[in-house]
């Protein structure tokens, strides 16, 4: 796949120059829309099931716990933050600092897991599960399938951590860690858009 | 990406747009406290999600410095669910005056 641009030489331009190709491996990308649309059929299809059930999906939406949502949106927010500086601290070769942003991220990750945990522990506990009603299946559906987008994601970092730690990326090519970044941030920008769509609109 | 402002002091871009994010984020939480109709508040939020998936998209996945057919799949994702989730929306509200 190509790499970006030499980043070594990058860092010392006034800007990035425009490349044909996003960040990382293109495999990754691929994967991602793949990923992306899957969830994008998901949101419409919410919306539109919520049309024919308006009074039950509002309903049941007052159940869920939006300061936990609150929360969980804030924590990923800021690990995608972390991740950017990861990526930013291999760029100039400090494979240490980036290990740290990295930990850093994987740990909002674990916090964002074990708040969402809580939440399915509640509904769970309540006999709540994926035939209780059409909200909680789409509720469940969205929300578990993001929960293990974040553990594939933990993993993907702890890889590339890993691999940081042993020297194994540099300024000149990290590749790996440009590309567990951009799956990073495609879980939270997944996220993004659950967070409003079912527990804020209605 | 070169991600510092000219003089190297101040805030990074990432940094502000972290920030941005975060507060976005609140008013969101915040948005039934605005007196707005159930459609203007679900219509605005859904504007809020979607301008925070742009700044991931062009900063943080730094899809701005991309150019020709890979810039472009992040923006669609959003704006096509983004119509269709508030084409839903609307008409709700019209079945559901009130």
């Amino acid at each position: 796949m190509p790499p970006r641009a030499n980043s070594a030489v990058a860092d010392a331009l006034p800007e990035e120059p425009p490349t044909r190709y996003p960040p990382g491996d293109l495999a990754i990308w691929i994967f991602i829309l793949a990923e992306l649309a899957i969830f994008g059929i998901a949101f419409v299809a919410y919306a539109f099931a919520r049309m024919y059930n308006v009074e039950l999906f509002n309903e049941y939406q007052q159940h869920l716990d939006r300061r936990s949502a609150l929360a969980n949106t804030l924590v990923l927010i800021t690990s995608s933050y972390f991740v950017v500086r990861a990526v930013h601290a291999i760029r100039k070769d400090n494979s240490h600092l980036c290990v740290r942003w990295l930990l850093a991220a994987m740990a909002m990750g674990a916090l964002f897991l074990l708040i969402k945990g809580a939440e399915f522990a509640h509904h769970f506990a309540l006999g709540i599960n994926l035939s209780t009603n059409t909200f909680y299946m789409f509720y469940l559906f969205l929300a578990i399938f993001h929960f293990m987008h974040v553990i594939m994601a933990m993993i993907i970092l702890a890889a590339v951590a890993l691999k940081a730690r042993r020297g194994g990326y540099s300024a000149r090519e990290h590749t790996g860690v440009e590309t567990g970044a951009s799956y990073w941030h495609m879980v939270d920008l997944v996220w993004l858009i659950l967070f409003p769509l079912v527990y804020v609109m209605h | 990406m070169q991600n510092h402002n000219k003089n190297g002091k101040g805030l990074q871009p990432c940094t502000w747009v972290w920030l941005i994010m975060m507060l976005l984020t609140l008013v969101t939480y915040f948005s039934d406290t605005l007196g707005l109709s159930n459609l203007a508040i679900s219509l605005g939020v859904l504007l809020l999600a979607l301008i925070k998936g742009h700044l991931v998209g062009a900063y943080f996945m730094e899809l701005r410095y991309v150019r020709g057919f890979w810039r472009w799949p992040i923006t669609i994702w959003l704006l096509l669910p983004g119509i269709l989730i508030s084409v839903a929306f609307y008409l709700t509200s019209l079945q559901n005056p009130g």
